[in-house]
Formats: structure tokens, C-alpha cells, sequence
């Protein structure tokens, strides 16, 4: 593993917190080693569980030991009257969920050590009957509660897809000052849907998309390449890597900026 | 109190996603909008968007249920041979006791609904312990560390009392569970005791012990080598003493422990 070149990685607490065993000291001795971000899968923002104060302490413990400077949860429901479903499920675009989910996060945000980022996710359906569109949902709730964005490039061309937008537009119409973190993945369609399923190759028109946001954005922002299922040979992984690297800078460069 | 519409129709997607009856749905995917009592233009989103609907009843489905797959593979030939793996699937999802955020307790909530419920095991008396027996050694690998206990020898005298690593496990079957594969499920019925441990590499480990054996590393970890082995009738302690330092040696047992 020497010698990667990989600048940071991120891991979800909820996989490590609690674990134990030869895997978990060989996770933990990396996050020792190298930067690390913190990407939370279960905290349903949106939903109406109480928190798991045992968890979040925990949390905050794992937070301050990484030294991650932020972390970052979905914009999502996760659980309902206790069940974890396990799945991201997507929000109401109404304004008593806006409402809802700002006090979710501004309640989550105190009880953390580090700043809290909001991620855009896929939707294959939209929740009950929409009062305005996703985009207008997403900044709300961002403006709201204060948060940073931890914008997902790939969700954004995935529900483009799925839903018929151009992704280029909605993003034109996006807070782009409160990102502070991108993602980028890939998909696979199945039938007439599109899916996030971090099981393939980061296609052009997503890197497309990357580089297009970078220019506007003109200042370096980490960009996680998402890889959990299909998960190919390490030295493939590291070129697709090293791929992305490049378009990274050369959009950097375009937009005059200097990053290290 | 009048319940949020957020929350109604969270409860909908949990039981889009949870609810058995699979062809009902696909051809109905809006009954569950109605049973939750949402109003006509939010159940007009189950209604009409039903690929994308029934998109997150799979992708939810497939998190919930891999584990089980993965975990339980003997249990799901046994059942499966049966065509009932899938009732007891829905049995289990219907119960809805999946509550940690940890990707990693449901399979362990799958085993405690198996004991609360007792399913299957009226016409498979040994269900149980293959669910436990195929659990058990993914428990030891994965329990949490913790700092060296402190004050142990390694060898073992006849006052000491033994304690075990705190990963290891001594379980007690009346079938041979542990002898059981995907295309032979069924066990053959004699009292078995195992001593599930991590080596030291980390890796589980299974040992078949006598029932002997067995009740003396139960006993002894309480009461004095010597005194257990006097219980116990063993005619000699020595070639206990062997095994137990073989057992230390392997990682099963942390050290032993004199008398305060």
C-alpha cells in the first residue's frame, strides 16, 4: 500500500464504531496514518427518530480521534419509528420538511465536535406531492441550517437522468459557496431507472460534470472517488484514480487557481 | 397529536419497503399510500411513480436481506430446499426489529428474532443452533478489542483460575451444527461443545472439545483449577494443564490467574 499516491480517504463511522478484530486494527492503523474524512450512513437527518445519544457520543470520540476536519450525512431519512431501513430514502420536497430537516440538522450539528456536511442523494421517486423541485429543496435546507455541502456530482447526474433535467442548469442554480467536498462514482441502469450503485467506472460525462462545477467553484475542494460494491484490482482502482486527478487539475488550472 | 405528513408518508415508504406480498404491490404499489390514510395527490405518488417505488422496495430489500444471505448460507439451503427461506425472510421483516445503525447487528437481530420467536424450530429442533453456529465464528473475529487484562501468568497451577480471551466463546450444541454444509444441511443429533477463538493472527478458529473439557474451561474460569477438575471427577489434572497452555499459546486463553 506504500506509495499509493492517495492523498485522503473516507470512512463511515458506523462500520468501525464498536467493530473489532484483525480488519478493523488494519482500518484503524491507516486512519492513523493517512488523512482521514467521515461520511455517516444511518443518521437520517430527515427522520423523526430520536438520536442515539450512546451512538453520537461515540461519534464525537471517533470524529476528534481522526482528526477529520468536518462530517458529513445524507440528506435523507434512514429510519422510521425505530427500523433502520438501511437504505437512503428520499425527503418530501415541501416546506414542512425543509422546516423539519433544518432542526434535524441544526440539532445534530450541536452535538458534534466538527462542522456537519448535508450530501445531495439519487432519488428514484419523488415522496408524496412535491411542492417545489429538488433543487429549490437541497438549498433550503443547506441556507437553513448552515451548513456545508458535500455535493455528490454522479447523484446529480443521476437523477438528471432519471428525471430529465440538465444537470448543468440545476447546479447553476445551487449555493456552489457551500460546498466543501465533492463525490464522484458510478452508475448502472437498470431498466428505464438509473442507479447510484459505486459498482462501475466514473463515466465522462460525470468527470464532465466534476470539472464544469471545479470552474466555477475556482478554489480546490477534496473529491472522493466512491468505489463500495464490484470493487475492481487496487492498481485499477489507483489509475481510474490518477485519472480523475488529472481532469481535477486541469479544471483547477482553467479557473486560475493554485492548489497544493 | 396530529401526526406530521412527513412522518405519514415515511411510515408509507417503510412499509412499501417492508410489507410482504410482493405481487399485490407491483400491481398496486399505491395500497400502502391508502392503508397509511395519506391524501389523494401524496398517494398519487406511490401510484404513479411506481418504478421508481418499487426501485427502493428492492434496493432497501437487498440491504436488509444480504447479510443474511451472506451469514446464513447453510440455514438458507435448509430452508430453501423447502421453498420457505422467503417466509421467513418476510416473517423476520415484519417484525421489524432491525433498530442498530450497525450494517453489522442484523444478522445478530435475525439470530435474537430466531430465539424470541422460536420459528422453525418446532419442525427443525436444531434451527437455532445452525443459525448460532454459522454467526458464531464472525462474533469472535469481529469482537471488539480491548487492552491486555493485566496480572495473568502463562502457565497454568492448580489454584489459578482460567481466563479466557475475551473474544472466545464455549458453546454447548446437541447437534453437530458445526459439521454441516449448503448441499448436506441437516445435522446429525449428539451433544457437541465447541471453543470458538481468535488465533493470533485473528483469525476464528473452531475446536471441537470433550464434554469434559468443555465444563472444565466453564468452571475453571470461576472456581480453582484443582477444585474444578475435583467437581468435574477428572482422575488427573496434568494433561488438562497441557491443553490449557496449547490453548493459551493459540490466543483462546488470555493467561491465567491467581487466587487474590
Amino acid at each position: 500500500m506504500e506509495g499509493h499516491g492517495v492523498p485522503f480517504w473516507e470512512t463511515c463511522p458506523e462500520n468501525l464504531i464498536g467493530d473489532g478484530g484483525r480488519h478493523h486494527r488494519l482500518a484503524c492503523a491507516i486512519l492513523e496514518r493517512d488523512p482521514v474524512l467521515t461520511h455517516g450512513l444511518a443518521m437520517s437527518v430527515g427522520g423523526f427518530d430520536p438520536w442515539d445519544e450512546d451512538y453520537l457520543t461515540d461519534l464525537g470520540d471517533f470524529l476528534v480521534h481522526t482528526n477529520t476536519p468536518w462530517h458529513s450525512e445524507h440528506l435523507c431519512f434512514t429510519s422510521v419509528d425505530g427500523n433502520c431501513l438501511h437504505e437512503l430514502l428520499p425527503l418530501l420536497f415541501t416546506r414542512e420538511a425543509v422546516l423539519h430537516t433544518i432542526g434535524r440538522a441544526r440539532a445534530l450539528q450541536s452535538r458534534l465536535p466538527v462542522p456537519l456536511l448535508l450530501e445531495n442523494i439519487t432519488y428514484y421517486a419523488e415522496l408524496g406531492a412535491a411542492e417545489m423541485d429538488e433543487a429549490d429543496f437541497v438549498s433550503a435546507v443547506l441556507e437553513g441550517a448552515d451548513v456545508g455541502w458535500l455535493l455528490d456530482v454522479n447523484n446529480v447526474y443521476v437523477n438528471a437522468l432519471n428525471f430529465g433535467f440538465d444537470p448543468k442548469d440545476w447546479l447553476s442554480r445551487m449555493p456552489l459557496d457551500r460546498v466543501a467536498q465533492i463525490h464522484i462514482a458510478g452508475h448502472k441502469k437498470f431498466g428505464d431507472i438509473t442507479v447510484d450503485t459505486h459498482g462501475a467506472e466514473v463515466i465522462d460525462p460525470v468527470i464532465d460534470l466534476m470539472q464544469w462545477t471545479l470552474e466555477r467553484l475556482g478554489r480546490p475542494v477534496p473529491v472522493l472517488l466512491e468505489r463500495d460494491n464490484h470493487i475492481p484490482d487496487f492498481q485499477e482502482l489507483l489509475a481510474e484514480r490518477a485519472r480523475i486527478q488529472v481532469a481535477y487539475e486541469a479544471a483547477l488550472a482553467l479557473s486560475g487557481v493554485r492548489h497544493d | 397529536m396530529i401526526e406530521p405528513r412527513t412522518l405519514r408518508l415515511q411510515r408509507a415508504m417503510a412499509s412499501l419497503v417492508l410489507d410482504e406480498d410482493e405481487a399485490a404491490l407491483e400491481a398496486d404499489p399505491g395500497r400502502v399510500a391508502r392503508r397509511q390514510e395519506l391524501s389523494s395527490a401524496d398517494q398519487g405518488s406511490f401510484r404513479d411513480q411506481s418504478p421508481g417505488m418499487l426501485t427502493y422496495r428492492e434496493l432497501a430489500r437487498m440491504s436488509l436481506i444480504d447479510p443474511l444471505e451472506d451469514m446464513f448460507p447453510v440455514l438458507k439451503a435448509l430452508l430453501g430446499e423447502q421453498g420457505l427461506w422467503d417466509a421467513c425472510i418476510q416473517a423476520f421483516l415484519d417484525a421489524r426489529v432491525v433498530r442498530s445503525c450497525h450494517y453489522r447487528d442484523i444478522a445478530p437481530a435475525f439470530l435474537g428474532w430466531l430465539v424470541a420467536t422460536g420459528w422453525g424450530q418446532e419442525r427443525w429442533p436444531f434451527l437455532l443452533e445452525l443459525a448460532h453456529a454459522e454467526l458464531l465464528e464472525v462474533l469472535v473475529t469481529r469482537f471488539p478489542d480491548a487492552e491486555p487484562l493485566q496480572g495473568l501468568h502463562v502457565e497454568p497451577g492448580p489454584a489459578d483460575l482460567v481466563v479466557l480471551d475475551p473474544a472466545t466463546q464455549v458453546v454447548s450444541y446437541a447437534h453437530a451444527v458445526h459439521r454441516v454444509s449448503e448441499a448436506a444441511p441437516i445435522p446429525e443429533a449428539r451433544p457437541t461443545h465447541l471453543l470458538a477463538y481468535r488465533d493470533c493472527a485473528g483469525e476464528a478458529r473452531l475446536k471441537e472439545l470433550t464434554p469434559a473439557t468443555s465444563a472444565l474451561l466453564v468452571l475453571a474460569q470461576t472456581m480453582p483449577l484443582a477444585q474444578a477438575a475435583e467437581a468435574l471427577n477428572l482422575p488427573s489434572l496434568s494433561p488438562a494443564l497441557d491443553l490449557l497452555c496449547d490453548l493459551r499459546r493459540a490466543g483462546a486463553i488470555a493467561g491465567f490467574q491467581s487466587p487474590t
